[in-house]
């Protein structure tokens, strides 16, 4: 295979990659706190259309960011709220984010005297060093070719797997999506703990939006993550709760979505819309072989995922 | 000291609350929509008047309303169905798309020179058919291996619709129009195999949707086979003590859900589309259904009246475009109502009540005075 053609790929597999690493990773974390969030494609759409507002009102790409962070997690909290505090369904409620922040992403970006759509971003996220270390052959560009947000993606996926796998707080996280009743019993109060990893996971898919508007294509579409929120779901799954294997996954999914124009430049027809189609193949078949039944436990699956905790004293 | 709220589990709601909830939750969306209205410069009252006036204020907005709501009665049959059952088919989306692809092919292959009536129902009948046929690739993996159906419906929604996009947008199938040479179009279907409109725009599909809401309450409420079904929907445990086989219990509903939200794709393709059109049929009508059947907490015919306001709904988006308003409106709405509506369940699941009071300690009245 030409050298450039597969370089290419892979980085445009990180770049298509990185928005859903953010909402994987962030997905994670509810997860496995033992909260199923079905929101992450609206909350990432609603991330994505504040950070652009933010940037387009302020020229300043981080404040873009930090409203995106800001929109994510306060959506999510009507998700905390509805399957924390009162215990109804996650699945019903988090589809419900998800068709209210899809509404919501839109009308934002279509509402008012001088709308959103159609604009181009007035600043973007573009690589960092575009010369020096960037120009060493391969390395060059797979390590230092990137934009800022690819590198916090990087320290994104190496924190919270340090957090989730090596700290205390980190083994609470994990308790409280085993055994609520017995995390409670040693003195963690599981909604608190519910609440906040609901609301980073919020934040991170807000962010992951805000990598699709402010970095890959920056300017403002209805929908410009595609389906990218519910690829994130699946995701976790697949990447079985480990942040790090989220990364390779979401990377692996990347450079699907760039199948057709590697294949184009390869000189082999395959029609767009069938190509369109392999992702999701590949995921529903690794799902069935990888993650049924009790396989999903061994994996890793909090077994208290989607389901209310009350305390005893109800 | 506090005086907290008791909370406790309930057998049954009262009915008038059953009632409040969804028509609270709609209120209470409306609250939300307006305030998002307001702070983008719009006139509130104006946005839901024009909303109304186009879908309940004439005869023809009326019978658009119900055209739009007959695919959603079938879609929230669908996942109301399945949702019972707690099997979480999401993907009426994809359910209904493969329907619309088997309805247009048995519509297109019949000869021209079938009868009405034997092609209308093979037409209707293959949608069901194939709606069931895409739940199964998700329904016999959840109930012999144990694959989760929520990311394998999702995900069968974006293949199916790449694939009818295939079919029509990216390749020269017989679902592709050859005579449509400029823009790629779906093949009208014989003329035969139409369903007839009876008022304006709207056909008898709407009455083939509602009769299958009815037949789906009939089903649940008065046969052997419904009252096993709702056992299984209450407890896998005692379903199997009774000695009902639950996985086949489970798949024959996820198989039922699939053919409900096929049949929605086939009416719109023998119906007011007369062809797979890809435009027409990525709109959402699944998910949608979800909402229809959470309002209408599952039950087949609260699902009919719910379908309609939903309908009203759609169909009042593009009236809002023609003020200067997003037609997104509606879906911030329809997100809202299902938030409030399925945060409500909580009062219907549960009673909230002072709690006794306390006899050794202070009156009530001084506390409330400390506090």
């Amino acid at each position: 295979m030409n050298e450039s053609v597969l370089m290419l790929t892979v980085m445009a597999a990180i770049g298509l990659g990185t928005g859903i690493v953010f909402a994987t990773v962030g997905e994670i974390l509810a997860e496995r706190a033992g909260v199923l969030n079905l929101g992450v494609q609206g909350m990432m759409l609603v991330g994505a259309v504040m950070g652009f507002w933010a940037t387009f009102e302020t020229g300043n790409l981080w404040l873009g960011v930090l409203a995106a962070l800001i929109a994510g997690a306060a959506l999510s909290v009507i998700h905390a709220f509805n399957s924390v505090t009162l215990g109804v369904s996650q699945i019903v409620s988090g589809l419900a984010l998800t068709i209210f922040g899809t509404g919501l992403a839109a009308f934002v970006g279509r509402a008012g005297a001088n709308p959103l759509i159609g604009e181009p971003s007035r600043a973007e996220f573009t690589p960092i060093l575009t010369d020096g270390l960037a120009d060493l052959p391969i390395v060059g560009p797979l390590i230092f070719g990137h934009d800022a947000l690819v590198y916090l993606s990087w320290i994104v996926v190496a924190t919270t797997s340090y957090y989730l796998f090596r700290t205390r707080p980190g083994l609470t996280v994990r308790a409280v999506g085993e055994d609520p009743a017995s995390a409670e019993a040693a003195g963690v109060n599981v909604s608190t703990v519910r609440y906040l990893h609901v609301m980073a996971g919020g934040a991170l898919a807000g962010l992951g939006g805000a990598y699709f508007s402010l970095a890959l294509v920056p300017s403002w579409q209805d929908n410009p993550i595609g389906p990218a929120g519910w690829i994130a779901i699946a995701l976790v799954i697949l990447a079985s709760w480990r942040p790090w294997r989220a990364l390779w996954v979401a990377y692996l999914f990347g450079a699907a979505g760039r199948l057709n124009f590697t294949f184009q430049t390869l000189e082999i027809n395959v029609p767009a819309n069938l190509l369109a189609m392999l992702p999701f193949v590949l995921a529903i078949i690794a799902m069935i072989v990888l993650t049924s039944g009790k396989r999903a436990r061994l994996l890793g699956a909090p077994a208290a995922l989607g389901i209310p905790y009350f305390r005893e004293e109800r | 000291m506090t005086r907290r709220l008791i909370v406790e589990p309930r057998g049954l709601a009262p009915w008038w609350l059953k009632l409040l909830i969804p028509i609270g939750s709609v209120f209470a969306a409306m609250v939300v929509g307006a305030f998002f209205l307001a702070i983008t410069g719009n006139d509130w009252v104006e946005v839901y008047q024009k909303m109304a006036d186009a879908a309940f204020g004439s005869g023809r907005g009326f019978a658009e309303t119900l055209v739009s709501a007959t695919p959603l009665i079938l879609t929230g049959v669908a996942a109301a169905i399945a949702f019972k059952m707690l099997v979480w088919n999401i993907g009426g989306e994809g359910q209904l798309i493969f329907g619309a692809i088997t309805a247009a092919g048995v519509g297109i292959w019949l000869s021209g020179s079938t009868p009405p009536f034997i092609a209308i129902t093979a037409v209707v009948l293959a949608g069901a058919v194939g709606g069931a046929f895409w739940a199964s690739l998700s329904a016999v993996p959840k109930v012999y291996l144990g694959t989760n159906e929520i990311i394998t419906t999702l995900m069968l929604n974006f293949i199916a619709l790449n694939f009818m996009n295939y079919l029509v947008l990216g390749s020269f199938s017989p679902w592709r129009d050859p005579e449509a040479t400029q823009f790629p179009q779906g093949r009208p279907i014989i003329e035969n195999a139409r369903i007839p409109e009876f008022f304006h725009r709207l056909d008898w599909g709407l009455f083939i949707a509602i009769g299958v809401a009815i037949i789906a309450w009939f089903v649940i409420t008065k046969t052997r086979s419904g009252f096993e079904y709702r056992i299984v929907g209450d407890s896998f445990d005692a379903a199997r003590y009774a000695g009902i086989k639950v996985p086949k219990k489970v798949l024959g509903t996820f198989l039922a859900s699939g053919a409900a939200a096929g049949l929605a794709g086939s009416i719109l393709v023998a119906g007011i589309l007369g062809k797979m059109d890809p435009r027409s049929l990525d709109l959402g009508l699944g998910f949608t259904g979800i909402i229809v059947a959470a309002l209408a907490r599952l039950n087949p015919i609260a699902i009919i009246p719910v379908a309609i306001l939903m309908g009203a709904l759609n169909n009042a988006g593009p009236a809002l475009q023609s003020i200067g308003v997003p037609s997104a409106t509606v879906r911030i709405l329809q997100g809202a109502i299902l938030l409030f509506a399925v945060g409500g369940e909580f009062l219907i699941l549960n009673r909230i009540r002072r709690p006794e009071r306390p006899t050794e300690e202070a009156p009530a009245d001084a506390e409330v005075s400390a506090a």
